[in-house]
């Protein structure tokens, strides 16, 4: 029996003749954050769907708290918190009483609790759901889900129609979840939102895991953006082992690094006599992109 | 200024009859076809003057008038002063539920979309869509006038002449622009296409009341308050009057006219009557699965108690003079199901018995084959709210499936029963107080009746749940076998060989005499409740080992 809150291994999902996902791994130990991303149609919401028992797996599976994500749905749903990327509610009902049955279908309830994330999301719970738009029905969901006890927390794009202020907002309630001890599973699109939050990140394109790691590591393998300007101009820098994308602008220049060259290309530009030197780590877009970008890395 | 409120109307016609090709395309074509089936068989089914009159006569008290409309032409009530009696009022509520769709679709429903406001940003006017939806409407409800009246009169029905078709016809045209106009307006009224649907279906119900008051007291002005009363006083081959076309039309430019203005002067996106705040919190009973569950279903359950109710007690109106009203049109005998043959053989009393039990039995099976369509209503349910993701928000906590399931399952067993019973009920209730005495039917009698029928409303629930759960991209199967079902147990005595009324659970019932001694065959009863508990459980064990369907 393993340690992990969530330990995807080998997980396939066939619809029909097209492959969601292809043998896919990941894990998240108990109080981490995991960034979980990629472009639409990457298989994100498969592999949710699949961890929450919605689906079944055509081959491999998901083990959530140690126990099967299929056989063992409910005792798994009882500790876990989710919310959709695209949450649809009854137009009939209001705010208030959705969050009040989504807590109660789970278990406990803690009245402060509702009262403080309705006040902190500014949310009207008197309302109809079919008034709501897609950034409150959005807070329905994350009131219903941080109002729970929960373990393990499920948030798919869950910031996609909020804004600024309230998607600050939800970023505290998953620290505060994380302080707790409490596990967290974030896909996103938003870099910073993810960068800020998580531990490791597991990047999927075509239904497959192309990258997972700390931020760190995944930096480790790409490339540092520099920036500087030298008293003499440097020669022949573009032909250095692994510099790429020279551009010189008015006597500074501009180019990104290999991780591994960094040092030694540090050594060569210092011989021109360095005036200013900028270095930037690459941005987790530019991790995602280079994974996407057919001409990336 | 002017121009610039309306610019663009017409590419919006344009558009909105490009989105409408089928659907409307569907309701006028069936709406006239059912028209040019009808008029020959009722005029087939009453071929002489001695027996439309007899009709005439069963039908001439307040109950009836109140619910069919005066009867006009009755010392000469030719086939064509039947049908435009019979006919008119419930072919105008027909058109009239098309035209409330079709507006609040292209007004309400559109905005709630989203989708004015796309055609808004364009380069047209303010009001643009409201009035390329009337305009459309104003088409439409002109070629369905033609279309009926044409129909109508190309059948060369004996005293149905050109002259009273096109009354009947512009009859048809004039109220559903009336309620087109409702419709508009209710889409200002109200924030949502719900309650537009709502609102304008309410006024149907009110307008019909008005004009039952108004029918049954001989009250004129009463009456022609109501669209529905007007409409009836054009006197379609009787008098073929037109003033009440026109004042229907002059009535739908009106109520257009306050609808354009409303328009004219709101948020795009807002009503004027504002959102009613709701609970803040969830009542203790809403705090479950089948909490939920039941909250879904709750008024659609109730609506249909209602009609149910409402239907057994206007079948039962015409109670008093059934059996001389039927045993003078053995057509009617042969539709029904009498065993004419026994006929000959017995007292005048007891043929008279015979034809009631016939009927009481003819009664019963097709208020059953109604009572099918909330049941598999219910059940469709669950596939709905799978289909939308909604089912995911109560199955990603803590909630077994089957048991989610079960809720509706069982709530869908437990109305099946209720709903036997109100219906028997109505019945009961209205036949008492029109026939009296002589209302020939017990109240025990009439729930045995129905309580018999509801092994085989289980096997449909039992056959619905199973493709709920084994085949949820295929749940169209459960409406073609209902369409199946209502068929052969309507017609198919009639038309179909023996071997093939096996398919419709309806069939193994022993169609009990409602009056007293009959006999109910047990064997049949057991075994499709065997089979329908077979078919659910087959079903829920289904559901719970698929994947959710969000397609």
């Amino acid at each position: 029996m393993s340690n992990y809150t969530l330990e995807i291994t080998n997980l396939t999902k066939k619809f029909g003749k097209f492959t969601a996902l292809d043998n896919v791994n990941a894990t998240l130990e108990k109080g981490e954050v995991l960034g979980y991303i990629g472009p639409n149609g990457a298989g994100k919401t498969t592999t949710i769907r699949v961890m929450l028992g919605i689906l079944k797996a055509t081959s491999g599976g998901a083990k959530v708290f140690g126990m099967d994500s299929w056989r063992d749905a409910v005792e798994i749903h009882k500790k876990i918190a989710y919310v959709p990327g695209d949450v649809t509610l009854w137009p009939n009902m209001t705010g208030g009483e959705v969050i009040d049955l989504f807590v109660a279908l789970r278990g406990k309830h803690d009245k402060e609790r509702r009262k403080k994330l309705l006040e902190m999301f500014d949310l009207d719970p008197t309302k109809k759901c079919r008034t709501y738009s897609k950034g409150n029905r959005q807070k329905v969901a994350l009131i219903a889900a941080f109002a729970s006890d929960a373990e393990l927390f499920i948030l798919d794009e869950p910031t996609s129609g909020l804004d600024p202020l309230m998607g600050h907002h939800f970023q505290q309630c998953v620290l505060e979840q994380k302080n707790l001890g409490k596990s967290v599973l974030l896909s996103s699109h938003i870099m910073s939102e993810v960068e800020q939050l998580c531990d490791q990140v597991c990047i999927i394109k075509n239904g497959k895991i192309v990258d997972t790691g700390t931020l760190d590591s995944l930096r480790h393998l790409t490339r540092v953006n520099m920036k500087i300007e030298t008293v003499k101009p440097i020669e022949n820098l573009a032909t250095l082992e692994g510099v790429h994308d020279v551009i010189e602008e008015r006597g500074e220049v501009d180019f990104k690094v290999d991780y591994l060259n960094v040092g030694a290309v540090v050594e060569y530009i210092a011989k021109y006599g360095v005036k200013k030197l900028e270095s930037a780590p690459p941005t987790l877009e530019e991790l995602f992109m280079s994974h996407y970008d057919t001409k990336g890395v | 200024m002017l121009r610039g409120t309306f610019a663009n109307s017409f590419t919006v016609v344009k558009f909105i009859f490009r989105r409408e090709r089928i659907v409307t395309t569907a309701w006028i074509l069936a709406l006239v076809l059912f028209t040019m089936g009808v008029a020959p068989a009722m005029a087939n089914m009453f071929p002489d003057m001695a027996s439309r009159s007899q009709f005439a006569a069963s039908f001439n008290n307040p109950i009836m008038i109140a619910m069919m409309g005066p009867i006009y032409g009755a010392d000469n009530y030719t086939a064509g002063a039947m049908y435009g009696g019979m006919m008119l009022l419930w072919y105008a509520m027909a058109v009239a539920i098309m035209n409330i769709f079709f507006v609040v679709r292209h007004t309400r429903a559109d905005e709630q979309a989203g989708r004015v406001e796309v055609v808004r940003s364009l380069p047209t006017g303010r009001l643009a869509n409201l009035n390329a939806t009337m305009i459309s409407a104003l088409i439409i409800n002109v070629v369905l006038g033609l279309l009926t009246g044409l129909g109508l009169a190309v059948l060369g029905i004996e005293d149905m002449g050109f002259a009273g078709s096109m009354a009947y016809g512009a009859a048809t045209a004039a109220i559903g622009l009336v309620f087109a106009s409702i419709a508009a307006l209710f889409s200002q009224i109200t924030s949502n296409a719900s309650g537009a649907t709502g609102l304008s279906f309410v006024s149907i119900g009110v307008f019909y009341m008005i004009r039952a008051a108004g029918d049954m007291q001989g009250n004129e002005i009463i009456s022609c308050i109501s669209p529905l009363g007007l409409v009836l006083r054009t006197q379609a081959y009787v008098q073929n009057n037109i003033w009440p076309s026109l004042v229907l039309f002059a009535t739908a430019i009106v109520i257009s006219a306050v609808a354009y203005k409303l328009n004219s002067i709101r948020d795009l996106g807002q009503g004027f009557v504002a959102a009613r705040p709701g609970r803040a919190t969830a009542s203790p009973l809403l705090k479950s699965s089948f909490g939920l569950t039941w909250r879904l279903l709750r008024n659609m359950l109730i609506i249909w108690a209602v009609v149910m109710f409402i239907l057994g007690a206007s079948y039962a109106t015409v109670i008093g003079d059934i059996s001389s009203f039927i045993g003078d049109s053995p057509e009617y005998m042969e539709v029904i199901g009498v065993p004419v043959d026994q006929l000959a053989a017995l007292s005048e009393a007891d043929q008279a018995k015979l034809i009631v039990d016939s009927f009481g039995t003819f009664v019963t099976l097709m208020m059953t084959i109604v009572a099918i369509v909330p049941l598999i209503n219910a059940i469709m349910k669950l596939r709905s709210e799978e289909r939308d993701g909604r089912a995911e928000n109560v199955l990603t906590r803590a909630v077994r499936r089957c048991r989610y399931m079960s809720g509706f399952v069982i709530l869908a067993y437990v109305f099946s029963v209720i709903i036997q019973f109100l219906t028997a009920s109505g019945l009961y209730v209205v036949a008492t107080s029109v026939a009296g005495d002589a209302n020939p039917f017990t109240y025990t009698g009439l729930l045995q009746a129905f309580f018999a029928f509801l092994p085989a409303l289980w096997v449909m629930i039992g056959f619905t749940v199973l493709v709920v759960g084994l085949l949820p991209k295929a749940t169209t199967i459960v409406w073609a076998y209902f369409g199946v079902v209502a068929f052969t147990s309507f017609m198919g005595r009639l038309v179909m060989p023996d071997w093939m009324l096996n398919i419709t659970p309806l069939h193994f019932v022993s169609q009990p005499q409602p009056m007293q001694d009959f006999v109910i065959d047990y064997t049949p009863l057991i075994i499709m409740t065997g089979i329908a508990a077979v078919l659910t459980a087959i079903g829920i064990i289904s559901y719970s080992k698929r994947d959710m369907i969000t397609s």
